[in-house]
C-alpha cells in the first residue's frame, strides 16, 4: 500500500470516527443547553408561582403604620367607576398595596437595599431627600429689624382683656447655643436626614408672611377689643437641629417669624422660638415625623399662657403616656434606613382634670361627644394623628377651668397637640383647622362668644399656601 | 395595566401564560391572546378599548379594499383615506387641546379647550395601522383576510401601549404559524426580568435624583443642571428600553419575534448614530414612510429631514418642548450630514463622544421641561447663566448618596451582555457557566425587583403618555 493510499484509508477511518463523536458531542451539548434552559425556566417559574401564591393567598395588610395611612381597600363596583377605569385600577392598587408583611418588606428595602445606592456623604451620613432650597429671603435678611412688636395683655381673667401694642427691644437671656456641629446626612423631597433625624428644609416666604400678618390684623379689626388675637408661628425642627455646615440649605424660620411679628397690629405674637430653644435638648420635636412632639407643644402653650396671663398646669398635672417604636411621616417621605432603624418614643400628656369633648363637622353641625385624646391601647400603632385625631372637624373642649374665657384656635396640624395642654388655661376651647373650616371665621368666633383667638401655625403654613385659607375663612 | 406592577407580574401574566399554554391549537392561542390583550387594555381604558377596536376594523377594511381596487386610483384613494383617518384620530385625541390652546394664544380667541384624555398607546397602535395600510398599498405585505388575526396584531398586549412599533411584516407569518421552544421561553423570561430590573432598580431610582434637581430648576447649580439632565437621560433610557425588553420578552414567550428597539444608544459617537440606536422602531418608521415624501421637490433631502424631526418631536407629545426637541436633533443631524461621514470619522473618538453626550444631555433637558419658562431657566443654568453657582452642597450629597447607582447605570448602558455572550460562545464550559450564572442573576433580579415593587408608588412607564 502506497503512502498516499494508506493515508486516504486512515483519513476515511478518522472521518467516520470524528463524525460520530462530533454528533454525539453536539447532541450532548444540545441536551445540556436544553437542560440549562429548562433549569432556568423552572427556577423563574418557581418564583412566579411563589409570588402568585404569596400575593393571592397570604393574609393582606390593612394599615401602614410607617406611612400613617389605611391601605387601599378593595374597590366597590359601580358602572361609573368601571367606565372611568377607577374600579379596575383600584383592584390592581389593592393587590399591590396590601402585600403580606408589607411593613417588614419596606423596612428591609429601607435598611438593606436602598443604602446600596451609594455612600454616606461625610462622617455623619447626611442624605438630602429632594433638592435643596436656596434661601429665598437671603437678600432681604439685612433689612430685618432688631426689634419686635409684642403686647401687654390685661390681667383681667373674667372679661376679655384689651391689648396694647408696645414696641420693645428684644433682649435675649441665657438662651442655649443654637449652633449644631457639622454633620453628615441624607437629603430627599426637601428633607435632610442627619443624625437619625429628619429635617424639612424651609424655603421661607416673607411676602406670604406679611399677607398672613395682614389677615390676622384684619381679624383683630373685625373682632374689636372684645377678643384678644394672638399669633403663634411655630418653628420646625430645622431651626434647632440643622448642622451648621448645611444651614445654607434652609431659610431662617426665626427671620420669617420676626418678619410676621413686626407686621402685626394689635395682635399679640407668642414667641415660641426662644421658648423652644430653651428646651432644645429635650424631645420637643419628633426625629421621624414632621410634627413636634407633645412636649414641644407644651412649652409653646406655656409661653402662650405666660404672654396671655393665663393659668397653666405643670406637667405633673398630666398622665404621661409613652408609646415606643414610633416612626413618623418623614420615613414615609424619605424611606430612610436611619429613620426606620431608629424609632423613637411618642410621649403625650393626658390632663387629669375633667374635660368634655364634643366634635362637630367643619360647618359646626352634628355634634357628638368623644374623648379628648384617642385611646392608645386600642391603636395598632402610634402616630400624631391617631393620638390627636384628624383635621377635618371642629373640636370643642369644656374644662374645669372656670375662668370664663373661651378660646378659638385656628390652626394647622401643629395646633392639634396644643389642645390638651391648654385645658388648664381656658374654660372653653374650639379647635378649628384653617384648611377645612367651612364657615365665616369672624362670625364663628363671635357666635361661640370667644374671648381669645389664637392662630397657631407652623412656619411652613404661615408663610406657605395655608395662609390663604385664613384669609379665605375671614371673608367666606 | 402596567408591566411594573405586582398585579401584572404575579396575577395577570401567570394566568395568561397558563391559558395560552393550555389553549392547544394556534387558533385557540390567538383567541386567548386577543381576550387577554383586550382585558389588559380595558383595565386602564374601559372606553377607549372600543376606539382601538374601531381603528382595527377601519384599517382591516382598508386593507381589503386596497386589494380589491389594486392598480386603480381607488387603491391610492383608500390608502390616503385610511392614513388620514389614523392621523385624524391621533390629532383629535392627542393634539386637539394643544392646537386650540395655541390658536387662543395667537389670535386671543376664547375657543373652549377640549377636555379629551389621551388614550393609552394611541401613538403606537396608530403608527402600526398606518404602516399596515401603506405596506398593503406598496404590496410589501399580503392583505390580512382574517379580522381576528388583524385584531391580534393591533391589540397584542406585550407591545400595545408603549411599543416597540411592530410592523405587520414582522409578525405576519407568526400570526398563523409560531411555536414557543424551550429556548424561546427561557429567553423570554430572562428578557422580561432584564426589562423589569431596568425599570424598577435603575429608572425608578434615577427618577428620584432627576426630579429632585430638575423639579427645582430655579435653584439648580451649573453642575446640578448637567447632572440632573444626564441622570434624566439615563432614567428615560432604562425606563423605555426596559419596557421594550419586557415587550420583546413577552412576545417571545408567545412565539413572536419583535425587532430590537434599542441598541446601547449612549455608546454612539454622533447624533445620527444615536438615532440609529434609540427607539429604532420609531426612527425607521419615519425613515420608511415619511423621509422621502415628494412634497419638497429637489430639496427633499433636507426638507424631509426636518419634517421627520418635527414629526418625531410632535409624536412625543402635544407640547412645544417636544417640537423644539425634535427640531434640535434635526439640526444636529443636518450639521452632521453637511460635515459628511468622512470628515466626521476624522474627528478624534473622544471628541465625538463628548460632543454627542453633551448634545444628548441637553436634548433630554429639553425633553423634561413642558413649561417653556422652566426650560429657559434650565438652558440658562446649563450654560452657566443660572446665577446659582458652579455646584452646591445638595449636588455633592446627591452624587455621593447615589454613587453606586450611577456607576451601575453607566455600566448598564454599555453592551456588557453582548460581550459576555461573545466570550461564552468561545468555549462550551464557559457557556454552561454563563448560562447557569444567568439563571442565578435573573432569579435574584426578579426577587429584588419584586421586593422593590412593594415599596413603589405607581410609577408608570414614561412612554405611556406618548
Amino acid at each position: 500500500m502506497s503512502d498516499s493510499k494508506k493515508g486516504n484509508d486512515e483519513n476515511d477511518n478518522i472521518d467516520i470516527k470524528i463524525d460520530k463523536s462530533k454528533l454525539s458531542k453536539r447532541r450532548k451539548r444540545f441536551l445540556i443547553t436544553r437542560y440549562l434552559h429548562s433549569f432556568n425556566i423552572i427556577i423563574i417559574t418557581m418564583i412566579f408561582v411563589f409570588g402568585f401564591s404569596y400575593l393571592l393567598f397570604f393574609k393582606r395588610e390593612t394599615v401602614s403604620n410607617e406611612e400613617n395611612r389605611t391601605l387601599t381597600e378593595f374597590p366597590s363596583f359601580s358602572l361609573s367607576d368601571y367606565f372611568s377605569g377607577k374600579y379596575t385600577e383600584g383592584i390592581a392598587n389593592y393587590y399591590d398595596d396590601t402585600v403580606h408583611n408589607r411593613s417588614k418588606i419596606k423596612k428591609f428595602i429601607a435598611s438593606k437595599l436602598l443604602p446600596l445606592k451609594g455612600r454616606q456623604y461625610g462622617d455623619d451620613g447626611i442624605v438630602l431627600y429632594g433638592s435643596s432650597f436656596e434661601n429665598e429671603d437671603e437678600d432681604k435678611n439685612s433689612e430685618d429689624t432688631t426689634t419686635s412688636t409684642t403686647t401687654k395683655p390685661d390681667s383681667q381673667v373674667t372679661t376679655a382683656p384689651t391689648t396694647e401694642t408696645t414696641v420693645v427691644t428684644t433682649t435675649v437671656t441665657t438662651l442655649p447655643d443654637n449652633t449644631n456641629p457639622a454633620a453628615e446626612g441624607e437629603i430627599a423631597n426637601n428633607i435632610v436626614v442627619v443624625n437619625n433625624r429628619g429635617l424639612m428644609l424651609y424655603g421661607g416666604g416673607k411676602e406670604n408672611g406679611l399677607e398672613y400678618a395682614a389677615s390676622l390684623n384684619a381679624y383683630k379689626a373685625a373682632l374689636g377689643d372684645s377678643v384678644n388675637v394672638y399669633s403663634m408661628v411655630c418653628p420646625t425642627a430645622v431651626s434647632y437641629y440643622m448642622p451648621e455646615n448645611y444651614l445654607n440649605l434652609t431659610a431662617s424660620e426665626k427671620d420669617n417669624i420676626d418678619n410676621i411679628n413686626s407686621a402685626l397690629v394689635n395682635v399679640t405674637p407668642i414667641d415660641v422660638f426662644d421658648a423652644l430653644l430653651l428646651h432644645k435638648n429635650e424631645d420637643i420635636y419628633s426625629r421621624t415625623d414632621h410634627h413636634w412632639q407633645p412636649l414641644g407643644a407644651y412649652y409653646a402653650a406655656q409661653e402662650f399662657a405666660k404672654t396671655a396671663n393665663l393659668p397653666f398646669a405643670e406637667l405633673t398635672e398630666y398622665d404621661t403616656v409613652s408609646l415606643p417604636g414610633y416612626v413618623g411621616t418623614l420615613y414615609g417621605y424619605t424611606k430612610s434606613a436611619s429613620l426606620i432603624n431608629n424609632p423613637e418614643d411618642f410621649i403625650y400628656y393626658i390632663p387629669k382634670i375633667n374635660t368634655v369633648t364634643t366634635r362637630y363637622t367643619t360647618t359646626f353641625t352634628e355634634p357628638h361627644e368623644d374623648s379628648l385624646l384617642l385611646d392608645s391601647s386600642k391603636m395598632s400603632s402610634s402616630n400624631y394623628y391617631m393620638v390627636f385625631g384628624g383635621d377635618e372637624q371642629i373640636t370643642q373642649v369644656t374644662t374645669d377651668c372656670k375662668n370664663g374665657r373661651t378660646l378659638v384656635v385656628f390652626k394647622d396640624s401643629y395646633g392639634n397637640a396644643l389642645l390638651p395642654v391648654l385645658t388648664s388655661s381656658f374654660e372653653n376651647i374650639y379647635l378649628c383647622d384653617v384648611r377645612y373650616f367651612d364657615m365665616n371665621a369672624v362670625s364663628f368666633v363671635q357666635q361661640v362668644g370667644a374671648t381669645d383667638l389664637l392662630f397657631a401655625m407652623n412656619t411652613f403654613s404661615a408663610t406657605g399656601g395655608n395662609h390663604d385659607s385664613i384669609e379665605a375663612n375671614r371673608t367666606k | 395595566m402596567i408591566f411594573s406592577k405586582l398585579f401584572f407580574l404575579y396575577f395577570f401574566l401567570p394566568i395568561c401564560i397558563f391559558a395560552y399554554a393550555a389553549a392547544g391549537s394556534i387558533k385557540n392561542k390567538n383567541t386567548v391572546l386577543i381576550i387577554f390583550s383586550l382585558i389588559f387594555y380595558a383595565w386602564g381604558e374601559p372606553i377607549y378599548v372600543f376606539l382601538m377596536i374601531a381603528s382595527a376594523f377601519v384599517n382591516f377594511g382598508a386593507g381589503l379594499l386596497i386589494e380589491k381596487y389594486r392598480g386603480s386610483k381607488g387603491d391610492f384613494f383608500i390608502t390616503g383615506a385610511a392614513v388620514l383617518y389614523n392621523l385624524l384620530m391621533l390629532g383629535i385625541f392627542k393634539y386637539s387641546g394643544f392646537i386650540v390652546e395655541n390658536i387662543n394664544a395667537v389670535f386671543s380667541s376664547n375657543i373652549k379647550v377640549p377636555d379629551i384624555s389621551l388614550p393609552i398607546g394611541i401613538s403606537f397602535y396608530t403608527f402600526q395601522t398606518i404602516s399596515y395600510v401603506i405596506d398593503c398599498h406598496w404590496e410589501n405585505v399580503k392583505i390580512q383576510k382574517s379580522f381576528k388575526k388583524f385584531l391580534l396584531y393591533i391589540t397584542l398586549f406585550p407591545q400595545l401601549i408603549a411599543g416597540p412599533i411592530v410592523r405587520y411584516s414582522t409578525i405576519e407569518n407568526e400570526l398563523d404559524n409560531r411555536k414557543t421552544s424551550v429556548t424561546d421561553l427561557s429567553y423570554g423570561l430572562n428578557r422580561i426580568i432584564l426589562g423589569l430590573s431596568k425599570k424598577v432598580l435603575l429608572a425608578n431610582q434615577l427618577s428620584i435624583i432627576a426630579d429632585n434637581i430638575l423639579g427645582d430648576i430655579g435653584n439648580a447649580s451649573f453642575f446640578g443642571a448637567w447632572y440632573g439632565a444626564a441622570v434624566y437621560a439615563l432614567q428615560i433610557y432604562f425606563d423605555f428600553s426596559g419596557y421594550s425588553d419586557m415587550a420583546i420578552g413577552l412576545g417571545r414567550i408567545f412565539g413572536f419575534h419583535f425587532d430590537e428597539n434599542f441598541k446601547h444608544p449612549f455608546v454612539c459617537k454622533n447624533i445620527t448614530e444615536f438615532w440609529q440606536r434609540w427607539h429604532i422602531s420609531l426612527s425607521t418608521f419615519f425613515r420608511d414612510y415619511l423621509l422621502y415624501v415628494p412634497i419638497f421637490g429637489k430639496r427633499r433631502k433636507y426638507g424631509g429631514l426636518f419634517l421627520v424631526w418635527l414629526c418625531t418631536g410632535i409624536w412625543h407629545g402635544a407640547s412645544w418642548n417636544f417640537i423644539i426637541w425634535g427640531i434640535y436633533y434635526g439640526l444636529f443631524i443636518f450639521i452632521e450630514i453637511k460635515i459628511g461621514k468622512k470628515r466626521m470619522k476624522k474627528i478624534p473618538t473622544v471628541i465625538n463622544h463628548i460632543y454627542s453626550k453633551l448634545v444628548i444631555i441637553i436634548g433630554f433637558g429639553i425633553f423634561y421641561f413642558n413649561d417653556i419658562s422652566k426650560l429657559g431657566q434650565f438652558l440658562k443654568t446649563i450654560f452657566f447663566f443660572g446665577g446659582n453657582g458652579l455646584i452646591n452642597i445638595a449636588d455633592k450629597i446627591s452624587v455621593v448618596n447615589n454613587v453606586y447607582l450611577l456607576i451601575a447605570a453607566i455600566l448598564c448602558c454599555l453592551p456588557i451582555i453582548d460581550v459576555i455572550k461573545k466570550i461564552s460562545e468561545k468555549s462550551f464550559p464557559i457557556k454552561v457557566f454563563v448560562s447557569f450564572a444567568n439563571t442565578i442573576v435573573c432569579a435574584a433580579l426578579l426577587i429584588i425587583s419584586s421586593i422593590m415593587l412593594v415599596d413603589a408608588t405607581t410609577n408608570p412607564f414614561l412612554y405611556f403618555r406618548f
